[in-house]
């Protein structure tokens, strides 16, 4: 496709740079000269997906392939996808503009539940039948991976095949195994066959799954030589790791529109409803001088004003001392500003403070997750709230008016009282203010506490809990308000029902495909967007296909109840999860890794130990 | 330090940039080239750029114009141009850079062309359409204005503000050069123009691509 055809349709749409390409750094091919052609489909809107670093590594990495030209795919916001519709055009890539449905390779990336409904109109719109068992040919071959891969039952009607874990040497492997059953002019289903014996891949037609009468997962039974488990793949040796020497630069401002550089992978902490702290363990760090040359490379080939290094818990990283010395030299030089996302209250220090205004100074927010250190050792967060204000003392000093504090609601074995000091804990930050010498001058102090709905998640030990049915969540919230005296303090919480939709998705089974289907078909996408989701048609979708939400929701599960997902493998044992489900209950914490090995299971993945 | 400016072509997929990301496009562009350009020393110091004619989204222009502070008077004119299109994306390209002579202000006038498709009539009815509409004695729009603090819409004859150049066919489109007023005194976007030229026949299928050919100043030499 031309350009000029999406000229007039591009001029009534909102922010049309979301759909022409051409940025700097975005790679053109000749496509008759690649093997593969490789669409990498991110199934929310550009200037989301644009800040994703996961595809940003992947892109670069299936380009450096000669034989494979990757390019992107964003979901068309509304009003696009109506004028797309009403001209006839397909769904296309912003490199080449040509539709879907001419794609060898279909990649999806699972970031969060409520993009499902998205990947089913991407794939209708460009053309591409929705079904896995309508698309008979070699030629769309539908993938996805991303952390919703974990438990992906769901999905499991529409997509081929599942990638667990990380990317950058699988994709590699299955791109080598495509291309050969591509020129071998091989079926699909001798290509998925062979596709199952990678380890970290799953297919899941090769799986059957029975269920019990009380509407649980009986067994699940490999078929056709696959594996009866599927283990996840990681990066051994995370310092020699593949890294893009740069990123695409956006035209239009991104949600993240930045150079970040990722310095350590998995997480020490293990609090217990952080599914990401589950898996992607085991905790692997860059040396200082790979993080420092690869800033400085994405700095110089980008043009960005400001470099973040990111990880789970950046301040977790064991040299960070020798790591900001260096790298802020540079960044000083050349007026470009560091972030440091994701800093624990614990070890946020003055000289990290210092370095993180030097300059520009954004805001501060600190992550507590509950109100009463009772709440926090159920959730093993490990902080005390001698913390959580020796770092809003320094913040106050270091010339801040205003924090920000993250909660959550809705965590097991949560009390009136534990709600409740969420707000008292927000009050103390707002009396600390006025007793700080150094505070600003003549500056009102803002406290702002930011409430979010805890969603039980596969392979955390929570993942046994039951979630709170909505009306326990709107109490909650009632009680919050309540309790909010001082103007000093904001109050934000999200008032939605897709948390539940949320839940349901995290722990469902592949019953759900047909649930996912029918809401698809009602015209439900973009459900994570509060305008868009429609509550009243993915009920309907429920109850057409019989199934109930507050089965997958808000039920609790044994200890010996076969999760939809036990056939998958992340390397944290069962046995580990429920240890951690036991303690949880008794509010006892666990150490990090680092201080003492809890026995999850991860250290298998880099032979044996963590940590040297 | 020396004030120097850049004269580039905006086309092709760079017509969608908006003139608040062109901003942001341009100060990575001029990161990426290593150019000795002066940041600002405020609170939040950045590179200290200024556009002489904001483009509407959409256009494409032949005559953008940028300024840009150098802090080495003796860097070469020529460089700049060089390292920016080698760091520049494929669609906006440096045509030259040169010392600055006027202020953006001394801008009073632009030249574009405009193609126009007509989605119902032949390319020649709608030529004589256009012209027929240009020859009114006055065109009158509605225009968006401030009276003090209110906002309020405002009817102005747009017609004494420009001039129809030509008017001829091009295959199955119609080719208009158009001549209006630019600049802060006062400025026509021929858009307006085209609405009215819609409103006028009914609000026929119409599609339309405008290019900003060049930036006139009052004597009708090149804005330099």
């Amino acid at each position: 496709m031309q350009l000029q055809q999406l000229d007039h349709i591009l001029m009534r749409v909102q922010k049309p740079s979301r759909y022409t390409g051409g940025e700097l750094n975005s790679v053109m091919k000749d496509k008759n000269a690649v093997s593969i052609r490789f669409a990498f489909c991110f199934p929310d809107t550009y200037e989301i997906g644009m800040s994703h670093l996961g595809m940003k590594i992947l892109y670069s990495l299936l380009n450096h392939r000669e034989d494979t030209w990757c390019e992107r795919v964003f979901a068309p916001w509304v009003d696009f996808e109506e004028a797309l519709q009403q001209e006839n055009i397909p769904l296309y890539a912003l490199e080449s503009l040509d539709p879907l449905s001419d794609f060898d390779v279909i990649g999806f990336t699972l970031q969060y539940e409520l993009s499902y409904t998205n990947i089913l109109n991407m794939l209708k719109l460009g053309g591409v039948p929705v079904l896995a068992k309508d698309r008979p040919s070699l030629k769309n071959l539908v993938v996805a991976g991303g952390p919703c891969a974990c438990n992906p039952e769901p999905l499991v009607d529409f997509v081929d095949l599942f990638m667990l874990g990380e990317g950058e040497e699988l994709m590699n492997e299955l791109m080598d195994l495509y291309r050969a059953s591509k020129e071998a002019n091989e079926s699909k289903a001798a290509f998925l066959q062979k596709a199952s014996q990678l380890e970290g891949i799953y297919v899941p037609s090769l799986y059957d799954v029975t269920y019990n009468e009380d509407g649980t997962v009986a067994q699940i039974t490999a078929k056709d030589g696959a594996p009866k488990t599927v283990k996840k793949r990681i990066i051994r040796d995370f310092d020699k790791v593949f890294y893009p020497e740069n990123f695409i630069v956006p035209f239009m401002g991104t949600v993240h529109d930045r150079a970040v550089v990722e310095v350590l992978r998995g997480c020490i902490r293990g609090c217990r409803f952080c599914q990401a702290g589950f898996l992607y363990r085991p905790l692997r760090e860059k040396k200082p001088g790979t993080i420092c040359a690869e800033c400085r490379d994405l700095c110089e080939s980008t043009g960005y004003e400001e470099v973040s290094l990111s990880s789970l818990s950046t301040s977790d990283y064991s040299d960070m001392e020798s790591l900001l010395t260096e790298l802020f030299d540079y960044t000083q030089t050349r007026h470009i500003n560091m972030t440091l996302p994701s800093l624990r209250i614990d070890n946020f220090s003055e000289e990290l403070l210092e370095k993180i205004k030097a300059v520009r100074k954004s805001g501060l927010t600190f992550a507590p997750e509950a109100g009463t250190q009772r709440m926090r050792d159920v959730i093993n967060k490990n902080i005390s709230e001698e913390d959580v204000m020796h770092s809003c003392r320094l913040a106050f000093e270091g010339g801040y008016s205003s924090v920000k504090l993250y909660f959550m609601i809705g965590l097991p074995t949560e009390t009136e009282e534990d709600i409740r000091g969420i707000v008292e804990l927000a009050q103390r930050v707002v009396d600390l203010y006025y007793h700080t010498e150094n505070r600003p001058k003549g500056q009102s102090v803002n406290v702002t506490v930011s409430v979010s709905t805890f969603v039980p998640k596969p392979f955390t030990p929570f993942q046994y809990e039951p979630q709170d049915t909505f009306a326990q969540i709107e109490e909650k919230h009632r009680i919050l308000r309540d309790a909010v005296t001082s103007k000093k303090i904001s109050l934000k919480y999200h008032h939605s029902d897709a948390s539940v939709l949320e839940a349901v998705f995290a722990r469902g089974d592949r019953r759900l495909s047909q649930v996912i289907y029918k809401a698809f078909q009602k015209g439900c996408t973009f459900d994570g967007w509060d305008d868009q989701f429609h509550y009243d048609r993915w009920m309907e979708a429920f109850k057409e296909c019989g199934l109930d939400p507050a089965f997958y929701a808000n039920r609790r599960r044994s200890f010996d109840e076969v999760l939809p997902w036990s056939h998958l493998d992340y390397c944290v044992s069962e046995a580990f999860l429920q240890r951690e489900n036991k303690k949880a209950h008794e509010a006892s914490v666990t150490k990090n890794c680092r201080m003492q090995c809890a026995g999850c299971g991860a250290n298998t993945l880099v032979g044996g130990k963590c940590f040297d | 330090m020396i004030d120097i400016r850049v004269f580039y072509h905006k086309t092709g997929r760079a017509r969608y940039i908006s003139h608040l990301d062109m901003m942001r496009c341009m100060q990575r562009a001029i990161v990426r080239a290593k150019l000795p350009v002066w940041y600002t020393e405020g609170f939040n110091p950045h590179i200290y750029l200024t556009f002489a004619l904001p483009l509407s989204l959409g256009y494409e222009s032949k005559s953008e114009v940028m300024d840009l502070r150098l802090i080495d008077e003796e860097f070469s004119l020529d460089e700049v141009t060089t390292r920016l299109n080698q760091t520049l994306p494929p669609d906006i390209r440096v045509v030259s850079t040169a010392k600055i002579v006027h202020k953006p202000q001394a801008i009073t006038h632009a030249i574009y062309t405009i193609r126009l498709f007509a989605g119902t009539c032949s390319a020649e009815e709608l030529r004589s359409r256009f012209c027929a509409f240009m020859d009114s004695e006055q065109i009158l729009v509605e225009k968006r204005a401030k009276q003090g603090r209110r906002k309020i819409t405002k009817q102005i004859d747009i017609r004494p503000m420009c001039a129809l150049l030509s008017c001829e066919t091009a295959e199955d489109a119609v080719l208009l050069t158009l001549k209006t007023e630019a600049g802060i005194q006062s400025n026509l976007n021929p858009s307006l123009l085209l609405d009215a030229f819609l409103q006028a026949n009914d609000q026929m299928p119409l599609r339309w691509q405008i290019c900003r050919e060049s930036l006139l100043m009052a004597d009708g030499t090149s804005f330099c």
